[in-house]
């Protein structure tokens, strides 16, 4: 499927995701590459997350093919999934409010896979965090949060982050610090795929995205090659 | 007569350590997986009388059989909660209450049709007469007394072990929110099987300090889950050092009112359970 | 293909209905014996239809309703044989004493929460057992018998007797049936079956959940109570542990409504049918009868959780006795293929 000749880190191919009898992904294909960042749009109910948990392995019922590091994923457990390289930051940032910051971000480190990224590079990256680290991680602030949220995945040394909606009611200052650490995870050859509701942030940090629509592809590319009424045009169906 | 009411106190204080140990488990598991366990009196009485069998049939030592059941029981408990119990958790909490009653009424019956409606009890030997002089005419029995510390043992361990412990952090995370912990690749499903197990460990050590201090028949379960709820609901749900202060409430309330009349030894339990309620519904050491 | 299942659900309404016709006049057509049988049944589907209101609708899981019943019993003997007040307004009068219990304990009970307020139903049903133990008017902790001249009032003769008791029993379980029913057909009972089904349906069809629940509560006390009387006019005797028996007051009742089908009409009849039909065959076999019954219970939750109804009403058209105003295709059985 893959243009380039070595196969993508991840490949999601002819993907289906039922809820009951309702298909809210319908036939899907999205390949993302190590050190690649990838966006998915798309207005409200188009299946963007729908997708995330299909990669995590929390969807009910999955057709198609999700390859990972050359191997097809569908049907392994969350646990096997995120201990083979593959970490989500979720929605709504999901931390455990009453574990401290330290022992939320132990979690990452103990559900992934051992590498580089360590304590150390998490102290140093988010230093207010450091100070915190005793705090019960339920009294930060929303973007406190976040950002742990971002070093339990980056802990897991994943070696594709899924991103959930990472801006959600954060700050515009915020989640500028955020996207800034999005070169520096790239740089490690970290494969992103991100999904956002905010199409500008999305595609300015994006190589690559694409644009759901009712639960399929409407149109994927790279953004400087479409205009912004293209992308409009397909977000809403028009 | 002072000393009379003293050693009634000091009775009830060493009988809430019984009671603190029948608790435990239930608070754990209740405070982890938001059920109660209703077969949990009737599995502390079933381990009693696994206990009776290896110390009779086997001649083993009490407090070495109970050392072997520990193992045992976690892994039953692991199972248990691995195999039958998480088939019906989560959807809706109706359906964990009916398998564990249905659980409890097997028990009850299992053990009347195995071992008769006799009560039985296993000999602690000279450590069930042992008894230590605190002066002016005070004397508490040796055996009440290690109860009591090993319940403070006991609490102490689960707290470390949920405080200090990566496995005790994981399960605190899924108590928090078993949906993020799925998410991020924590197995709900097996840390739910742990925590049971952990919970089966100490109906262990309860039976094992149970089946020496008193009797008990087929149809004690029910009485052991009263008295465990009303420690932990006490307690403040949760709330492991809770757990012990509920117990302690719990045994003294039925120690003053046994002093009048057998029956109001356990009405005097249940009312101050329901004052406690009534005045402080959130338990007297909440967790949360 | 269609007419098949309609043809079973016609049969059986009609088998319904001619079952309430049979029972309705079954003194004038069996035998005494079976005149006792069926009054002991009527007693049991009226606890079981209560029990299955609260657990099944109301979200309020009960281990301690035979409280109620005892309640009851002890009340009527007070009422009747005690202050010699009419043995017939007798009846009505324990189901309000019940009522009366019923309020603190809802405020107690209902600080806790599903699990927890399930034992809390259980701790208040002991200390009331307790408490009916230190009566001594009542006979104390053994317990007493009903006054001869209260049992002769119901009829001089053994077969009138037995007829009056059997049509109190027959009437009070068709009264519980017509108010569960409009119950579950009023606003309320749409909300709690919402409610029931998805959380955020009741909100959205606004009904206050806690009134509705509270309503459930209190609603089902005095039918337990006045039970609970005629139980008493059964065996004659009240007496702590057996008035306020837990095992034949809730635990029966538990497993009949859970392998009849929780949370449906229909449940509560086909689980106390299936509970008079074993216990003709299991009677034997003493501690095992209720080994058997938890079995069977915790096997027909894992297969369906809405009991053997359920199964049957998968290849139903509709249920026997309509209660939802229109099916809705979500929740319909079988619309979930696992």
């Amino acid at each position: 499927m893959s243009m380039s000749a070595s196969s993508p880190l991840l490949a999601v191919e002819g993907v289906s995701v039922f809820y009951g009898k309702f298909r809210a992904i319908d036939h899907v294909d999205v390949t993302v590459g190590g050190g690649e960042v990838v966006s998915i749009i798309g207005a409200n109910g188009a299946g963007k997350s729908t997708l995330l948990k299909a990669i995590i392995g929390q969807a009910d019922r999955v057709e198609g093919t999700i390859g990972f590091a050359g191997e097809d994923i569908i049907g392994r457990s969350t646990e096997a999934i995120v201990a083979s390289g593959i970490m989500l930051v979720p929605e709504g940032r999901r931390l455990f409010p009453s574990l401290t910051v330290e022992e939320n971000l132990r979690l990452g480190w103990d559900v992934g896979r051992k590498g580089e990224i360590g304590f150390a590079d998490v102290w140093h990256q988010f230093p207010v965090l450091l100070q915190r680290r005793r705090q019960k991680a339920g009294s930060l602030s929303g973007g406190e949060q976040q950002m742990v949220a971002l070093a339990r995945a980056l802990l897991a040394n994943p070696r594709l982050l899924l991103c959930d909606e990472i801006s959600l009611g954060l700050a515009p200052r915020v989640v500028n610090e955020l996207y800034a650490l999005i070169p520096d995870i790239k740089r490690r050859g970290i494969g992103i795929l991100i999904v956002e509701q905010d199409i500008e942030r999305s595609l300015a940090v994006a190589d690559r995205f694409y644009c759901l629509l009712e639960g399929k592809v409407s149109l994927a590319g790279r953004p400087h090659e479409v205009t912004r009424d293209l992308v409009i045009k397909h977000y809403f169906g028009l | 007569m002072a000393s009379l009411w003293i050693n009634q106190l000091l009775q009830g204080i060493l009988l809430g350590g019984l009671y603190a140990l029948f608790a435990t488990g239930l608070s754990l598991a209740a405070g982890v997986m938001r059920f109660i366990n209703i077969a949990h009196g009737d599995f502390i009485v079933l381990t009693c009388y696994v206990l009776l069998v290896l110390t009779t049939t086997l001649g083993l030592n009490p407090v070495v059989a109970t050392l072997i059941v520990l193992p045992a029981a976690f892994l039953f408990g692991f199972g248990l909660q691995r195999f039958l119990l998480q088939r019906v958790v989560g959807e809706n909490v109706l359906l964990v209450i009916l398998v564990t009653f249905g659980l409890s009424i097997i028990i009850e019956n299992g053990l009347l049709e195995g071992f008769g409606a006799d009560p039985q009890k296993i000999s602690g030997g000279w450590l069930e007469t042992a008894t230590v002089a605190l002066g002016a005419g005070v004397n508490v029995g040796l055996f009440q007394v290690l109860t009591f510390i090993a319940a403070v043992l006991l609490v102490a361990a689960l707290d470390l072990l949920l405080y200090r412990t990566g496995i005790g952090a994981k399960i605190r995370a899924v108590s928090d929110d078993v949906a993020a912990a799925d998410l991020i690749g924590l197995s709900s499903v097996r840390l739910y099987a742990i925590a049971m197990g952990i919970s089966f460990v100490t109906i262990g050590i309860a039976a094992g300090f149970m089946s020496i201090w008193t009797n008990f028949d087929p149809a004690s379960g029910p009485t052991r889950l009263l008295i465990a709820f009303e420690v932990v609901v006490m307690g403040g749900l949760g709330s492991l050092w809770g757990s012990l202060a509920g117990g302690i409430v719990l045994g003294v309330a039925q120690s003053i009112g046994g002093q009048f009349d057998i029956a109001w030894q356990t009405m005097a339990g249940h009312i101050v359970f329901l004052i406690v309620l009534a005045l402080r519904p959130q338990g007297l050491f909440p967790k949360y | 293909m269609n007419s098949m299942p309609k043809l079973i659900l016609t049969g059986a309404r009609v088998a319904f209905a001619a079952a309430i016709v049979a029972t309705a006049a079954a003194p004038f057509l069996f035998s005494a014996n079976h005149v006792v049988l069926l009054t002991e049944f009527m007693s049991m589907l009226v606890l079981a239809i209560m029990w299955n209101l609260l657990a099944g609708y109301a979200d309020i899981v009960t281990v301690g309703q035979h409280a109620y019943v005892g309640v009851g019993a002890y009340a009527f003997f007070g009422f009747a044989a005690l202050w010699g007040l009419n043995p017939y307004l007798s009846i009505p009068l324990a189901g309000g004493v019940a009522l009366v219990i019923a309020v603190p304990t809802m405020l107690l009970v209902f600080r806790l929460r599903t699990a927890y307020l399930a034992i809390g139903t259980w701790v208040i049903a002991e200390l009331l057992m307790l408490a009916a133990g230190k009566l001594s008017a009542w006979g104390g902790g053994s317990g007493t018998s009903v006054p001869i001249s209260i049992v002769l009032s119901f009829g001089r003769v053994r077969a009138d007797r037995l007829a009056a008791i059997y049509w109190l029993a027959f009437g009070l379980t068709a009264v519980a049936m017509l108010a569960t029913y409009f119950l579950l057909r009023s606003r309320i009972g749409v909300g709690l079956t919402a409610m029931r089904d998805n959380e955020e349906g009741a909100a959205a069809i606004g009904v206050n959940i806690t009134h509705a629940r509270i309503l459930c509560f209190l609603g089902t006390a005095p039918f337990l109570g006045m039970a609970g009387a005629i139980i008493t006019l059964q065996k004659l005797r009240v007496a702590p542990p057996a008035s306020f028996s837990i095992i034949d007051w809730t635990v029966f009742i538990i497993f009949n409504v859970v392998i009849g089908g929780i949370g449906s009409f229909e449940g509560p009849i086909i689980g106390t049918i299936i509970y008079f039909v074993l216990r003709q065959y299991l009677s034997g076999l003493g501690a095992w009868n209720l080994i058997l019954l938890g079995s069977f219970s915790i096997v027909v939750i894992l297969i369906e959780k809405r009991g053997l109804w359920g199964l049957v009403r998968r290849l139903l058209s509709d249920d026997l006795i309509p209660i939802a105003h229109k099916p809705s295709a979500k929740f319909a059985p079988g619309a979930k293929a696992e």
